[in-house]
């Protein structure tokens, strides 16, 4: 009982993280209509500085510059390149986001090497425990700064002339601009959002258990992509859910992998895709998605 | 909307300068199609001006012009100037364009329907100084007072006379000089069409100037101080409101009442010739059927588009099913078509039920169709946008392509053949290998007609054939629509808001009014009748 | 696809073949002399050419039949490189001796090569229900599963596909004919020694000109001339009686049928399969092949194949020669990092610059006609771009 418990606790952990990116991936698909395949390698940057400026800046210091380092570079990749595609064919600017993910991976990857850099996290290795569950300290306070994000990131749209102006842009850019909005901004902000957000996340996948900062980090944000069509690609909450059903789906498979031998070995890590396909086949649009009007 | 107390109104730069000053603007889109041409148009300090003209006659166009709004829609200004109280604002991003001193309430209304009420109306204030926004929201309830009450709720959740009272608020909200109306009275009762009229005057009142885009011409006059009327993206006409208003060259385009003397006198097609009498053409063999429409009834949301609406099309007419707009024309031609799904109600064709089918059915079963928005394939040539049209009569696949089976190249030759006589029926030919990108809008719209009848229908549905178009264009098109239904002894449906145009058409007209049917008979009797004339000319005209 | 793409190509004259590359006239010059070279390469190319030309080829049957899915019938697949898995696994394990705790069928080259065909067609087929239903980027992110998928598979069936490691690939023949060093062991054609991969040389080429033979048949087609109809408006593909759906799913299993062949050539080059060359960067270089070239163009596809799959191999090679660069694991650039970086830069470059990518460039080149590119809609859009009466 303890165990699954384990498990679900891991899972809703891992699940919140996958969360935050895949609202990254909401919030620029909103914001400009574009599926990002550069936001891994923004999420591996985000880590990379955190990891590399901790020893001068300190912990906090260098959280605060990695996760500002992540958000600039998205911002810059919409303003400076994505804004400058002529054809805004959503296939297109997928393909223009894999260019930009390679030269950023080649030169994190170069920079880094073979090595492995510690995020050092103040946190460290602890292990904190209650009701039989032990869980590493990282991941239950990635949790907590997940939710505590995803309620300020809900009270910001709700409250604030800023979040209105982001869902205005979003729900009808050419009107929200007869609004006066500017939608670089507005798009800027989006992107960069995604940025900070994919920064902190991506401090959590490298703190402990994981080893640290290595390039193959930046595939974890794939799985992220799963979460963001359960949700049904425009939804925050539903980004959320999405990443809860595919951190806690994730958790079980690999927390019960030699139950489910006949499945294959490893099968945790095409849990994410095997759920999304399955979805797909049963609910076209994700689970919170809505059919997209068809006008004639 | 104390907009008269901004310091900005007493800075005056010549007395008597025209608020907004648009000097002989050219619009292009897609650098190739010319969509205004020299207009020049200028609206008083606490002017109504108002723009009227036939679809694609390119008012909206120049709103976006004004509205610094074409970019998103491929146009561009290609010349002339724009100047607010003598400054220039061409070429300015919409949102310094607001910032400027215009706001633009979108045809349509584009209200954030997530977004409630209140919300709505707080993003139109965005540009607005912090400490003025309560004023204005306050300004904005008491002249509307539904919004007041329904401040909580989502946007989407209105009606539509609330929708557009929501849409001219929010654009109110930033506290123009200059206020630009695009299509206010669309798809709304007469009382609430008559109810945005007061409100322009009292909006004017308050200090700001008004440009009205209006299809409703009774209306847009009873409104306005002065008007123009756009033709084919150029100044047809232009004037004081009631001098316009008394023109009987306008009168009779765009407020119908020439239209009952003018053409319904010739109920042939308009190059005299007697349609009943004409002999069978070549193709006379095609069978066309009765088409039943029983009961019909289209939801979209909480809406009801159309409403038990019932006609027939007796086999080898010309139908035409007219209406303001709004009125659930085209909702009617996509039922027929496959595109939408009924609530209730059956259509037959012969002796097959359409409803329920798949598009792709029932363009089986001979029902060709063109769309109100051009849907070609640009890359593609002429030639080869008639043959998509032929998909239904051709039978070879994949592999018969891949490997340029002979019986494949056989076929694809006798039907290019084809199509390439349906391109000489419409005057094609000439155009038949340039991409269909090169082609001016009434030439894509023949290829349209073209790859329809390329699919060799019984029944041929037209959704706004000539709407775009010039008076000649427009001409031609009639003649040549008069000229298929002769050469090819088909049915045709017609859906049109050109008055003229369908009367001298069609064999009968159906007329709808708020998704209903409000008359059905011969064009004569129909513009007699006095609930038509009330729907389509506005109360005043009945 | 059957036996018969091999018979029609026998019955072909070569003049066909060759008119069938054109594209307009000076383009049909280049393309004559291109294949002329082709066809001469092996004489004097060293083997590292040879080699690269291999994958060069293998990749352009690949980028033809994914650009006639995403460019002519406007489907978004990253799911390409599941489908050459398919096929890459099934000509190893029909042609494949068993052998080693491996299954394997022993079956003749050619039948294995045609099942790879089928199989990855079948598969495509299979997920046609999937691909008719979805559309844009929804579709794609569901191929995607597909890789992931397909990668465990092939990890976990290790007595089919040798697992991590792979298993070798049987090599190719004919009857009395093999594309090796061996049967005949020698083999010179005007005085140079024709080993296997000048055999495989010409074998590539053949595939690789049939693929874009029939390419431009389908393309041109009524089976392309629905998917681009399909592309450009459902709604408006539907009212002239193309069956959505059906047109969907058939340029699904066409591009599989590509793919299939495609993986097992591409198994063929390599000598081995290993799930490593089916992973999702494997799908995402076929998308820059084919945005490179032009989105749906045939000799697009096929240079977008070649500058991807050669770059990386050149840099590599010449790397002694380009005095910036470092030895790897230096810190500075060495040719790995180099080559990523110009396929990165290249990605982004003709997307902001080069409209309609290579094709597109050459097209405009050619015509050279005042008009400022492709409209994305129809003219005078504005006064009706709401739909007014679904909106009341």
């Amino acid at each position: 009982m303890s165990y699954l418990l384990t498990q679900l606790v891991n899972g809703v952990s891992l699940g919140l993280v996958l969360g935050l990116i895949a609202v990254g991936f909401v919030v620029v698909f909103k914001s400009t209509g574009v599926l990002n395949f550069a936001h891994g390698s923004v999420l591996l940057l985000g880590a990379y500085l955190v990891a590399r400026l901790h020893p001068e800046l300190g912990f906090w210091g260098a959280l605060a510059a990695g996760v500002a380092g992540a958000a600039l570079v998205a911002a810059l990749i919409n303003t400076l390149l994505v804004r400058r595609v002529a054809e805004h064919d959503p296939g297109v600017l997928a393909i223009l986001t894999i260019g930009v993910d390679i030269l950023l991976l080649t030169e994190l990857t170069r920079q880094i090497g073979n090595d492995v850099l510690d995020i050092g996290a103040p946190w460290g290795a602890s292990v904190v425990g209650a009701a039989g569950v032990s869980l590493p300290a990282s991941r239950a306070i990635a949790a907590g700064t997940a939710v505590v994000l995803f309620a300020a990131l809900g009270a910001l749209a709700a409250r604030t002339d800023w979040g209105l102006a982001m869902r205005a842009a979003a729900a009808d850019p050419d009107t929200a601009s007869l609004m006066g909005i500017r939608l670089s901004r507005t798009s800027a902000v989006g992107w960069g959002l995604a940025g900070a957000l994919a920064a902190v996340a991506g401090v959590f996948l490298t703190s402990y258990p994981t080893p640290g900062v290595e390039p193959g980090v930046s595939v974890v944000a794939f799985a992220a992509i799963p979460a963001w069509v359960l949700g049904g690609f425009d939804s925050v909450p539903g980004a959320v859910a999405g990443g809860l059903v595919i951190g806690v789906a994730q958790a079980l498979a690999i927390g019960y992998e030699s139950e489910l031998h006949f499945l294959g070995g490893g099968f945790g890590e095409v849990v994410p895709y095997a759920v999304m396909v399955l979805v797909l086949l049963l609910r076209p649009h994700g689970l919170f998605g809505q059919k997209e009007a068809i006008r004639v | 909307m104390r907009t008269g107390s901004g310091s900005a109104w007493e800075a005056v730069p010549a007395p008597g300068a025209p608020l907004l000053d648009v000097d002989g603007l050219d619009v292009g889109y897609n650098g190739a199609v010319r969509a205004l041409r020299g207009v020049s148009l200028q609206v008083a300090r606490r002017g109504v001006v108002a723009v009227l003209g036939g679809n694609g006659a390119g008012k909206t166009t120049l709103l976006r012009a004004i509205s610094g709004t074409l970019g998103s829609a491929g146009g561009a200004v290609t010349g002339g100037t724009i100047r607010l109280d003598g400054r220039d604002v061409r070429g300015l991003p919409a949102a310094e364009i607001v910032r400027a001193g215009i706001a633009q309430v979108p045809e349509g209304r584009r209200v954030f329907r997530d977004l409630t009420v209140e919300e709505n109306l707080r993003a139109g204030g965005l540009t607005a100084a912090p400490r003025t926004r309560s004023a204005a929201l306050q300004g904005i309830y008491e002249l509307f007072p539904d919004l007041a009450e329904r401040r909580r709720e989502r946007a989407g959740l209105l009606s539509g006379g609330q929708q557009q009272m929501l849409a001219i608020g929010r654009g109110l909200m930033s506290r123009p000089r200059l206020l630009l109306l695009d299509e206010p009275s669309l798809g709304l009762a007469p009382q609430l069409v008559a109810r945005i009229g007061e409100i322009v005057t009292e909006i004017n009142r308050h200090g700001t100037a008004v440009l009205l885009i209006e299809q409703n011409a009774v209306m847009g006059l009873r409104v306005a101080d002065s008007a123009y009327v756009l033709e084919v993206g150029r100044v047809a006409a232009s004037g004081p409101a009631e001098v316009l208003a008394g023109s009987d060259e306008i009168r009779g385009r765009y407020l119908g009442a020439g239209a009952g003397t003018a053409s319904s006198a010739d109920p042939g097609p308009d190059d005299g010739r007697e349609p009943d009498t004409g002999p069978p053409g070549p193709a006379a063999a095609v069978r066309a059927e009765a088409l039943k429409v029983d009961g019909v009834t289209v939801r979209f949301g909480g809406v009801t588009a159309l409403a038990d609406v019932s006609f027939e099309i007796e086999p080898g007419t010309v139908h035409a099913l007219i209406g303001p707009n709004g009125a659930g024309k085209s909702t009617c031609i996509n039922v027929l078509g496959g595109a939408y799904r009924v609530a209730a109600g059956t259509v037959r064709y012969g002796d097959r039920t359409l409803t329920g089918l798949r598009a792709d059915q029932i363009a089986g079963l001979g029902v060709a169709r063109t769309f109100q928005n051009i849907s070609l394939s640009l890359d593609a040539t002429v030639a080869d946008n008639l043959l998509t049209g032929r998909h239904r009569l051709m039978r070879s696949g994949v592999l018969g392509g891949a490997l340029g089976l002979p019986r494949a190249r056989r076929e694809d030759r006798e039907h290019r053949a084809r199509a390439e006589r349906v391109a000489e029926l419409l005057g094609l030919t000439a155009l038949l290998g340039r991409s269909v990108h090169t082609l001016s809008y009434g030439d894509r719209k023949r290829v349209e007609l073209g790859r329809a009848l390329c699919a060799e229908p019984t029944l041929l549905l037209l959704d706004e054939p000539v709407a775009g178009m010039n008076p000649a264009e427009s001409a031609e098109m009639a003649a040549t629509i008069a000229e298929v239904r002769r050469e090819l002894g088909i049915s045709i449906l017609l859906v049109e808001h050109d008055m003229p145009f369908v009367m001298g058409l069609a064999e009968r007209v159906t007329v709808l009014d708020f998704g209903r049917r409000i008359a059905d008979g011969t064009p004569a009797e129909v513009q007699r009748d006095p609930e038509v004339l009330r729907a389509y000319l506005g109360s005043e005209a009945a | 696809m059957s036996d018969r793409p091999a018979a029609s190509l026998r019955l072909d004259s070569p003049l066909r073949l060759i008119s069938s590359l054109r594209l307009d006239s000076p383009a049909r010059a280049a393309g004559a002399v291109l294949l002329l070279a082709a066809v001469a390469g092996p004489l004097w190319l060293t083997d590292f050419w040879l080699q690269a030309g291999l994958f060069a080829m293998a990749a352009a049957v690949g980028a033809i039949g994914l650009t006639l899915l995403v460019g002519v019938a406007g489907q978004l697949s990253l799911g390409h490189a599941f489908f050459l898995g398919v096929g890459a696994y099934t000509y190893t394990l029909l042609a494949g001796e068993r052998e080693d705790g491996m299954s394997g069928f022993g079956l003749p080259p050619v039948a294995a090569l045609l099942a790879a065909a089928a199989v990855a067609g079948a598969a495509g087929a299979a997920f046609s229900p999937i691909a008719g239903r979805l559309r844009g980027i929804y579709l794609g992110l569901a191929s995607l599963g597909l890789v992931f998928l397909g990668r465990h598979v092939w990890l976990n069936a290790e007595d089919v596909t040798g697992g991590y490691n792979g298993r070798t690939v049987e090599a190719f023949a004919v009857p009395g004919f093999s594309f090796s060093d061996e049967d005949p062991d020698y083999l010179a054609v005007l005085g140079t020694p024709f080993g296997e991969l000048h055999r495989l040389w010409y074998l590539f080429l053949a595939v690789a000109l049939l693929a874009a033979y029939c390419g431009r048949g389908i393309k041109a087609g009524r089976a392309g001339r629905a998917m681009a109809g399909v592309r450009d408006g459902e709604t408006a593909a539907a009212s002239v009686g193309i069956r959505v759906a059906r047109v969907k799913a058939t340029a699904f299993t066409v591009s599989s049928v590509y793919a299939g062949v495609a993986g097992a050539l591409t198994a063929l080059a390599f000598g081995r399969v290993a799930p490593d060359s089916f992973a999702l960067t494997v799908s995402i270089d076929y998308l820059v092949m084919i945005v490179l070239g032009g989105a749906g163009s045939i000799a697009g596809a096929s240079a977008g194949a070649v500058f991807v799959s050669v770059l990386p191999l050149m840099l590599v090679q010449y790397s002694a020669h380009l005095p910036f660069l470092s030895a790897p694991g230096s810190g500075g650039v060495d040719a790995a990092t180099l080559s990523r970086f110009v396929y990165g830069v290249a990605i982004v470059a003709v997307l902001i610059f080069l409209r309609g990518g290579l094709a597109g460039a050459l097209r405009h080149l050619g015509i050279r006609t005042a008009r400022a590119g492709r409209p994305s809609r129809p003219a005078r859009p504005a006064e009706r771009s709401t739909p007014k009466e679904s909106a009341p």
